[in-house]
């Protein structure tokens, strides 16, 4: 894949003619060879019509093109970057934790209430993630920001994982995510464990899960 | 150098205990490492003599050891070999004596590296602490020491350190610093911004810029220090140049402009 994981903090994208890398605005460290940074107007791929409906969701970050032949140093504002390597399944991550993708992912934008209806609308509120994420698909590899380092937890139909939203960074495959409660009298009188709101996610994949409670 | 070149040990998250231990690692005066990493975040010198530290970087230490402000007291002929900036010999500190010494600067990532009849030149507030055998001398480029000379020092940086040779592009904020290679110089990449479409896209910000117009590009035999974040970390005084006409910048530190002859830059007063 293109991108090596070269610490835990930056990546290394080779870049090679006829190969397009987007990148997050300004999340270049370093770069060897011919390369040139472009801004993206319409902030990724696809027209008009993919940048009107970014915008829209809210899921339009400044990025840029990145071409030429050479290698590029990713990282962005000391936050730890994590490289994804994709083969075929979907990515659901949130935009601004974009660090860097390659262009033969497709990218998408998916309304959260269609996993699960208004339910899916509230989990996007308390995650943070808003009324839309963003989905890549397909063959390559995405470097994702998050805070603090980052693990991967498999996802069988047998163990389903629950997680903390505000920990949560992506996940892919197929995977259904539910906003599990238990908001009792406790939480009511203000002396609740703090832990009543948690993503249970059920099916198969993998989620990713950042060791911090902090958002980017 | 005492760090390889390439990805670091696969893991993620910096603290890397040694393997086997299963928790926090206790040490006492004699297993504390000499001049060796204690964690990713913490330095342990072995002193016999002197070392100079900048000021509030130790965090501990075993034995017995001194530590003087410069610019009084007995250590006066040490100092003026090893310091050769005008006025910057007030943030450091020499530590004297024998036993273990802790640095460590706010959870950043710290690194030694080994001098060999060697220069290094380094982002002043990444540099921490250096053995007598090198020289601290300012470099021409604001903001920078550079280091001359056979001896060890530790730095700090914000995630751990890449070195990549030239010929390379560097972001302004990624450079720790580089060793045995020539100054670099600014790169502009406007390419973007050509034609028509490209100066309505620079007077309008219409499109926005990528960020990446402007970068630090090094040419020639040597190794470029990265770090990994852009996250800068507080510069520590370097101290000013008394102007003289021959200086890179003038007076008041802008470059070429002036109304002196020459493009010596103002006259001063």
């Amino acid at each position: 894949m293109a991108f090596t994981q070269l610490t835990s903090k930056m990546v290394r994208a080779d870049v090679a003619p006829g190969q397009v890398v987007f990148s997050q605005r300004g999340a270049m460290l370093a770069y060897t060879g011919q390369v040139t940074f472009t801004p993206s107007i319409t902030g990724g791929q696809g027209g008009l019509g993919s940048m009107l409906g970014r915008r829209i969701a809210h899921e339009a970050v400044p990025l840029m093109t990145v071409e030429g032949h050479g290698a590029v140093m990713f990282g962005h504002g000391g936050h730890h970057a994590h490289v994804v390597d994709l083969s075929g399944e979907t990515l659901y991550v949130e935009s601004d934790r974009l660090l860097a993708f390659e262009g033969s992912l497709e990218q998408g934008t998916m309304f959260m209430g269609s996993q699960g209806g208004v339910m899916g609308v509230i989990r996007g509120q308390v995650t943070g993630q808003g009324l839309f994420t963003t989905t890549l698909t397909g063959y390559g590899s995405v470097a994702v920001l998050a805070h603090g380092g980052v693990f991967e937890l498999p996802v069988t139909p047998q163990a389903a994982v629950h997680v903390d939203p505000q920990a949560y960074v992506a996940h892919r495959g197929d995977l259904r995510n539910r906003l599990s409660t238990a908001v009792g009298w406790r939480e009511m009188v203000g002396r609740g464990s703090g832990e009543s709101f948690q993503l249970e996610l059920s099916g198969s994949g993998t989620v990713y899960v950042q060791a911090s409670e902090e958002k980017l | 150098m005492s760090q390889g070149f390439g990805p670091p040990p696969p893991g993620f998250g910096p603290p890397q205990y040694p393997p086997g231990a299963g928790g926090p690692v206790v040490h006492d005066a004699h297993t504390l490492p000499a001049d060796d990493n204690v964690n990713p975040y913490t330095f342990s010198v072995h002193l016999d003599g002197q070392w100079f530290l900048q000021r509030g970087k130790m965090i501990a230490y075993y034995g017995q050891i001194d530590f003087h402000g410069l610019g009084h007291g007995p250590l006066d002929r040490l100092v003026a070999s090893s310091f050769h900036s005008p006025l910057h010999a007030a943030q450091w500190v020499v530590a004297q004596g024998r036993g273990r010494m802790l640095l460590a600067d706010r959870a950043f990532d710290i690194n030694s590296y080994d001098l060999d009849q060697g220069n290094l030149t380094i982002r002043s507030g990444n540099l921490l602490a250096f053995s007598p055998g090198l020289a601290l001398k300012q470099s021409i480029i604001p903001g920078f020491l550079t280091l001359i000379g056979t001896g060890k020092f530790v730095a700090a940086s914000n995630g751990a350190v890449v070195f990549v040779e030239p010929p390379i592009r560097v972001d302004p904020q990624a450079l720790v610093g580089w060793a045995d290679c020539p100054s670099p110089c600014h790169h502009y990449d406007h390419s973007y911004l050509r034609g028509v479409l490209g100066g309505v896209r620079m007077l309008t910000g219409l499109g926005g810029l990528s960020g990446e117009e402007h970068q630090f590009e090094f040419a020639g035999a040597g190794q470029v220090l990265l770090q990994s974040s852009e996250t800068l970390m507080d510069g520590i005084d370097t101290g000013s140049v008394p102007w003289e006409p021959g200086m890179p910048g003038g007076p008041e530190g802008m470059a070429g402009g002036g109304r002196g002859p020459g493009g010596r830059g103002p006259l001063p007063f």
